[in-house]
């Protein structure tokens, strides 16, 4: 019987919720602590996050750095109707988007930055590490518009309109962009793991 | 393409399988904590232009919090006659539970909307005729959370009521009615199945029917 953990942890949900909000108002009234905390429950979502759409490692900690320091900075902006954490994922992939605008390079597709991203990604790997990790590096190894809508649309489970708002283009746009990077993934797992069968 | 060859619409579900599995957390490696401290200390912090209003957001915000027995707001900061002079508040039912929350007026012409008000009520009160229907411990915990749910309701009323129309408070306001309305709502389909249950379910010394 399951329904009075049912109950139990709707109240738990409902505790949470409330906690965060208590947080949030408390941050947008000036409390670093209670930001930190906050900080601290999404840190973690947000890097990997940064990490897959920026494909390299130091640029991803310069981008979960500068979206919690622009959450803060707006935080009085943020409407409670939605959740933090969606906020700050909007956030973040505004981050990231201004950071490879300024930077202009194709970090990922640099093999050893793919190897790199793809070692820290392999570290929290639970279901088949080794194909998993080939996975990573290859996304890694995508062009930013293609690894951008790939990594919203496919790990994150944005749709088409979703992400093309994030990302400022045309849904046609991003659909285009999902299946290019569709392709080249299959491709390139396609070889990797015809080279693992034949080794 | 040969025989071996997937298709392109299986090749796209085992990808999107394998893209569904990859973590969606990964800690950086390094704490970035301090760095971040850093430079938000280097700016003012998002200070309200208000104070009071600021002051009144934190302590309704605490409220919703659901800390046991508090009052946040203080007999100082409350006057209940400019409360009852701007919360337009109905009568409480007679049959409605003994904690039930005071309704919240949003604005002068503003009110809770009517099917939710009454929706409300026929919730509380299949949840007076079958919270015995609960083993003791989730009993307990339904009332302890539901107690504190309404009394954040209550504080953030009263707060409404100094700052009337105040956003984030009316905002604060309708979640945790929203939250109450959940749970009371999550309990009436519970007790539902538990009375739909077999008469001969297995009942344990306690009386309790179900597990946590």
């Amino acid at each position: 019987m399951a329904h009075a953990g049912e109950v139990v942890d709707e109240l738990q949900r409902v505790r949470e919720a409330a906690k965060e909000r208590r947080l949030v108002t408390s941050a947008a009234d000036g409390s670093a602590v209670a930001f930190e905390q906050l900080y601290r429950r999404h840190c973690a979502r947000i890097h990997a996050l940064c990490l897959r759409m920026t494909g390299n490692v130091a640029t991803a900690e310069d981008c979960t750095q500068e979206a919690f320091v622009q959450a803060w900075r707006n935080l009085r902006r943020f409407e409670t109707r939605s959740a933090f954490g969606t906020w700050l994922h909007r956030i973040a992939v505004n981050a990231v988007l201004q950071q490879t605008r300024r930077r202009a390079e194709s970090l990922g597709a640099e093999d050893s930055v793919e190897r790199e991203v793809a070692d820290v990604l392999a570290d929290h790997l639970t279901v088949d590490p080794g194909r998993s990790r080939d996975l990573e590096t290859a996304i890694a190894g995508l062009p930013p518009g293609a690894r951008h809508v790939l990594v919203l649309v496919g790990v994150y489970g944005h749709s088409h309109e979703e992400a093309s708002q994030l990302l400022g283009i045309a849904v046609g746009t991003c659909k285009a962009q999902l299946h290019r990077a569709r392709a080249l993934l299959s491709a390139r797992l396609g070889e990797t793991e015809w080279n693992h069968d034949a080794g | 393409m040969t025989q071996d060859e997937p298709t392109a619409g299986h090749a796209a579900a085992r990808l999107d399988a394998r893209l569904s599995e990859l973590p969606l957390e990964v800690a950086p490696g390094r704490d970035l904590w301090p760095d971040i401290a850093a430079r938000i200390d280097e700016r003012a912090p998002p200070v309200a232009p208000a104070t009071r209003r600021a002051a009144w957001l934190w302590q309704a915000a605490a409220a919703v919090v659901l800390v046991a027995g508090s009052s946040l707001l203080t007999a100082s900061l409350l006057d209940r006659s400019v409360l009852q002079q701007q919360s337009a508040v109905p009568p409480v039912p007679a049959n409605a539970h003994a904690t039930v929350v005071m309704p919240a007026a949003f604005g002068p012409a503003g009110q809770l909307d009517p099917e939710y008000v009454a929706t409300r009520r026929q919730l509380t009160q299949v949840l007076d005729q079958r919270i015995a229907a609960l083993p003791t411990s989730a009993r307990a915990k339904l009332e302890f959370n539901l107690g504190e749910l309404r009394r954040a309701a209550d504080e953030i009323n009263a707060a409404l009521a100094e700052q009337p129309g105040d956003p984030l408070l009316e905002e604060l306001l309708l979640k945790t009615y929203q939250d109450e309305l959940a749970v009371l709502s999550n309990v009436s389909q519970l007790t539902n199945s538990l009375a739909n249950e077999p008469a001969n379910m297995p009942v344990s010394p306690t009386g309790e029917r179900m597990q946590l």
